[in-house]
């Protein structure tokens, strides 16, 4: 009696939670099976065991794009953070009126194109782009500068794209501070710097923990990023799974590289929920 | 002696508001360039503007990318809202569990979610166009429903619902008469932001457009690829301003309902 009324409550989730197992989590099985089958000399996928897909995936050619992917999303967090916490921290503590205008602002971005976004700095970063143009005019230098397809340009795309989430999940820890406990250091003599480090920093881990992973994860799927600016100078992962998935069509590898992907992931996701673990604020689950 | 950090504070944010806008401004102030290259400015014109309306290809990519994000929103607006009441009465533990699954498809990155959809859709021998769009658009978009409307749902007083209950209202009435209504300005928000996030979408969309049906963005990334030209400029503009009226709009109404409520 007591089970069927909860079944019953339960009801209306049911459709929802099998419509987004459907969607996600199948595909992503299929993939995970994909990834171990074998393909015949014309490209199609037979149904075959093989371990060749990850042995590809783990030849030094294709680990250096993972390790361009990880070097990426990892500075792109680190940098993020660098920059995005004073922003953050700076915020919080403005006078509401200031503080409203500074959220708008800080959330504005989400809702302009993300290849508008990206566009932007082709804009700014060409041979012919507007940096160059001024520094010509201003005589300071007498070529242009070439400041377009390096792993710097796609680092600057990534973390241009993704630092307001870094402010955001930064500044919400900080809006959870304590108040009492900073004055307390105030009140027995330590320092700006010292109660920072010591209170502040410590304190708002969960922020910067939650800040980093909606970071990383993203920027190691943002391709459209990396061919822009980085002109397929360095490889990263997005790319060779977009390749091999559509123009490749190696679909068991793409899937060998997006079960590799997911892996990374599932990793920062662990690191993460064992950083947050004991304290009570988390960004999800 | 506390003006010095102040003005630091200050100039920090200031310098780091100019650098987030300054990539933006730049792409709209270069749309109304004369010369199709960014190396000078020959003068104000709206030509290239002109040439967009002229473009067929986009002209019909804008109005399937319309069509997608408009459905999306629907499809999201059922699911996500069926989804939050449905975890009105789970216990604790359960609804953490339906949190983590909801949040599901945030967290795989886009291209390995993407090119997972490719390969099951094609293994399901599905027509690549409309429907895989809005299939795969609604997936990311029923997560942001579901939390705004939770959100929204966990502010209602329980007396109320209680009341109704005493009263020998029906489940289905009570959701009807006193739920619904008061969570409809949150489900329109909801909505408006998933056409929103829809019409933005371009890695997903990449894999799920069909060989006659490419939405907006997938194109403008084509255009980008091949090199910089004013047009596209004016095209991402126009996008921008799209946006504006539709998040502008939803905040009205979100505030507006916030006005009523209060008194």
């Amino acid at each position: 009696m007591l089970k069927t009324k909860k079944i019953k409550q339960n009801a209306p989730v049911v459709p929802v939670l099998i419509w987004i197992g459907f969607l996600v989590g199948v595909p992503l099985i299929y993939v995970l099976a994909l990834s171990f089958l074998s393909r015949d000399h014309l490209g199609n996928v037979v149904l075959e065991f093989t371990l060749d897909n990850y042995k590809r995936v783990v030849d030094p050619v294709y680990l250096k794009v993972f390790y361009s992917s990880f070097l990426l999303a990892a500075l792109t967090g680190l940098i993020t953070l660098l920059i995005g916490y004073p922003v953050a921290y700076f915020t919080a503590n403005l006078e509401s009126k200031k503080r409203s205008l500074a959220i708008i602002l800080i959330i504005l971005p989400f809702w302009i194109s993300s290849l508008l976004r990206t566009y932007g700095w082709i804009i700014l970063l060409g041979n012919t782009g507007l940096i160059n143009n001024m520094l010509l005019k201003l005589n300071i230098i007498q070529q242009p500068l070439n400041m377009m397809y390096h792993f710097g340009t796609v680092l600057v795309g990534t973390t241009y794209m993704l630092i307001p989430f870094m402010i955001i999940a930064v500044f919400n820890s900080v809006g959870k501070l304590d108040r009492s406990l900073l004055e307390a250091s105030y009140d027995l003599g330590a320092s700006k710097w010292k109660t920072f480090f010591n209170i502040t920093l410590p304190l708002t881990v969960p922020g910067i923990a939650g800040g980093f992973t909606l970071v990383f994860i993203p920027s190691l799927g943002m391709y459209f990023i990396s061919d822009l600016l980085g002109g397929g100078m360095t490889i990263f992962l997005g790319n060779v799974i977009n390749t091999q998935a559509t123009r490749g069509r190696n679909k068991p590898l793409a899937a060998a590289f997006s079960v590799g992907m997911i892996v990374l992931v599932l990793i920062v996701l662990f690191i993460y929920s064992r950083v947050i673990r004991d304290k009570k604020e988390g960004l999800f689950l | 002696m506390n003006t010095k950090p102040k003005r630091f504070r200050i100039f920090y944010l200031s310098l780091f508001f100019v650098i987030l806008y300054i990539p933006v401004l730049s792409v709209i102030l270069y749309s109304f360039n004369q010369s199709p290259s960014t190396a000078q400015w020959t003068g104000f014109t709206m030509d290239w503007y002109k040439d967009l309306f002229q473009d067929r290809v986009i002209v019909e990519a804008f109005k399937i990318s319309i069509l997608v994000a408009v459905s999306t929103s629907i499809l999201s607006a059922i699911l996500g809202t069926a989804a939050a009441i449905g975890t009105l009465n789970v216990t604790k533990r359960m609804e953490k569990t339906i949190n983590g699954v909801m949040i599901l498809p945030l967290l795989v990155p886009e291209v390995a979610l993407g090119v997972s959809l490719l390969l099951f859709f094609t293994a399901l021998k599905l027509p690549f166009g409309y429907l895989t769009l809005v299939l795969s658009h609604s997936l990311f978009c029923v997560p942001y429903v579901y939390i705004m409307v939770q959100l929204r749902l966990k502010e209602i007083d329980k007396s109320i619902i209680e009341a109704a209950k005493d009263l020998g209202a029906a489940k289905w009435q009570i959701i009807k008469t006193i739920i619904l209504p008061l969570i409809m300005p949150s489900i329109l928000t909801a909505s408006l932001l998933a056409v929103a996030i829809s019409l933005d979408d371009v890695v997903i969309s990449t894999y799920m457009a069909g060989p006659t049906s490419t939405t907006l963005p997938v194109h403008v990334f084509s255009m980008m690829r091949v090199g910089v030209t004013p047009k596209i400029n004016a095209l991402c503009t126009l996008i921008l301003v799209g946006t504006f009226v539709i998040v502008g709009f939803s905040q009205f109404i979100s505030k507006k309902s916030n006005q009523k409520e209060s008194i």
